[in-house]
């Protein structure tokens, strides 16, 4: 089997396990905010990630490996299934808000860590993340926050440090509650 | 043959439950996924141990929710409760998964785990030693962080785990650290733990 063809299955596989973690990120976060729009977004890709699912295990048994393979392939097959198995349980905690469960206080106090909070701010043509990465934006040094997901567009992202954000961009960021001011003055742009 | 713990009612605060379900379905995750990319058993054995723990965890955050609801608006307040805990479960079974594949020898392609270990990150897993110098510091003394770039994630006293531990936790001989970090800081942090190196400086 070539490179190539090596490279793109472990391409999916981060991907898929990328995307249930941020599942999981997404449904606390819906939780602690009662907010259904996350919750929805948890929904979407619930079947987002069944559509990545069913191309990586075509990808995988494309492989044309031998009997002698066979097991360590069949290690990547089950692999894919854990990451669905993930999503399922975070789709499971998004209905939560969907129904009208409304967060229980104890529910909401384990669910935050202690003096966390966690919000939501789009990123202005002004601001000065906009065209920086992750690790460029130093948004944790700045301003005590870390950013749990990017949504751009209809997309979700689950930011590494060579991310770069844009303009438009949504960004969901988690931190002390001390430092939500000066975070969404950071994301708009806007002065003092 | 597993052996089958008995289930005793104990008045824990629901809250702590879930607290310590969530906090170690997803050090199970990482675990898991560790075990499976470098192939490391002992990971595996450790995810295992901690899916009892966690099954233990739901039973007994079952019965207390049980008797917390006096009546039908009890009961509807206390469902969200009960639909996390469960996905917590759901999310300890599902890295107990991987862990059975890393310990039936169902491995992971060679190819695609020196692949993967391109882009994750490494889990150190290492027993702490009578001569080590970190035998008896806090973490908040140790400053790893800083110093090698590891960040301990969770400790295991004998049966006991420590997740997410905070700067005043001390680690002891004998304790088992599991880290997160770059290769290097890693292999560092292996050389402190057995006392190998004894030099920790900024």
């Amino acid at each position: 089997m070539d490179e190539k063809h090596f490279q793109k299955i472990v391409d999916a596989l981060v991907e898929l396990k990328d995307t249930s973690e941020l599942m999981l990120d997404l449904a606390y976060s819906s939780i602690i905010l009662n907010s259904p729009e996350l919750a929805r977004e948890v929904q979407e890709l619930e079947e987002h990630i069944d559509d990545l699912h069913t191309k990586f295990e075509l990808l995988v048994l494309s492989s044309g490996f031998g009997p002698e393979e066979s097991r360590d392939f069949l290690g990547l097959i089950r692999l894919g299934v854990v990451t669905e198995e993930i999503a399922d349980a975070a789709a499971k905690m998004g209905e939560i808000v969907l129904r009208g469960l409304k967060p229980h206080p104890i529910l909401r106090l384990a669910v935050e860590e202690a003096e966390e909070t966690v919000t939501s701010a789009k990123v202005s043509e002004k601001s000065i993340l906009n065209g920086k990465t992750i690790k460029e934006a130093r948004i944790a040094d700045e301003t005590g926050m870390w950013i749990l997901a990017i949504k751009r567009g209809k997309k979700w992202i689950r930011p590494k440090p060579t991310t770069r954000i844009k303009a438009g961009d949504i960004l969901i960021a988690s931190g002390y509650a001390e430092g939500e001011d000066d975070f969404k003055k950071l994301v708009s742009g806007r002065q003092s | 043959m597993d052996e089958w713990e008995e289930i005793e009612y104990k008045p824990i605060p629901v809250r702590t439950l879930l607290v310590e379900m969530k906090d170690l379905s997803e050090l199970m995750i990482d675990l898991a996924y560790s075990s499976a990319l470098f192939n490391n058993a002992e990971l595996a054995r450790d995810v295992l141990e901690l899916e009892r723990k966690v099954d233990n965890l739901a039973l007994l955050l079952k019965m207390n929710v049980m008797i917390a609801a006096r009546d039908a608006e009890d009961a509807k307040d206390l469902l969200g409760v009960s639909l996390v805990s469960s996905a917590a479960d759901k999310i300890s079974d599902a890295a107990a998964d991987i862990a059975y594949l890393v310990l039936h020898g169902i491995g992971i392609h060679p190819a695609v785990r020196e692949a993967f270990k391109r882009v994750e990150e490494q889990l150190g897993r290492f027993v702490v030693k009578r001569d080590s110098i970190l035998s008896g510091k806090s973490l908040k003394e140790l400053r790893l962080a800083s110093r090698i770039g590891v960040d301990i994630i969770a400790i295991r006293r004998g049966n006991d785990w420590i997740i997410d531990p905070k700067g005043g936790d001390k680690i002891l001989e004998g304790d088992i650290l599991i880290a997160r970090g770059a290769p290097s800081g890693i292999e560092e942090l292996g050389r402190l733990a057995e006392g190998i190196s004894r030099r920790l400086e900024d």
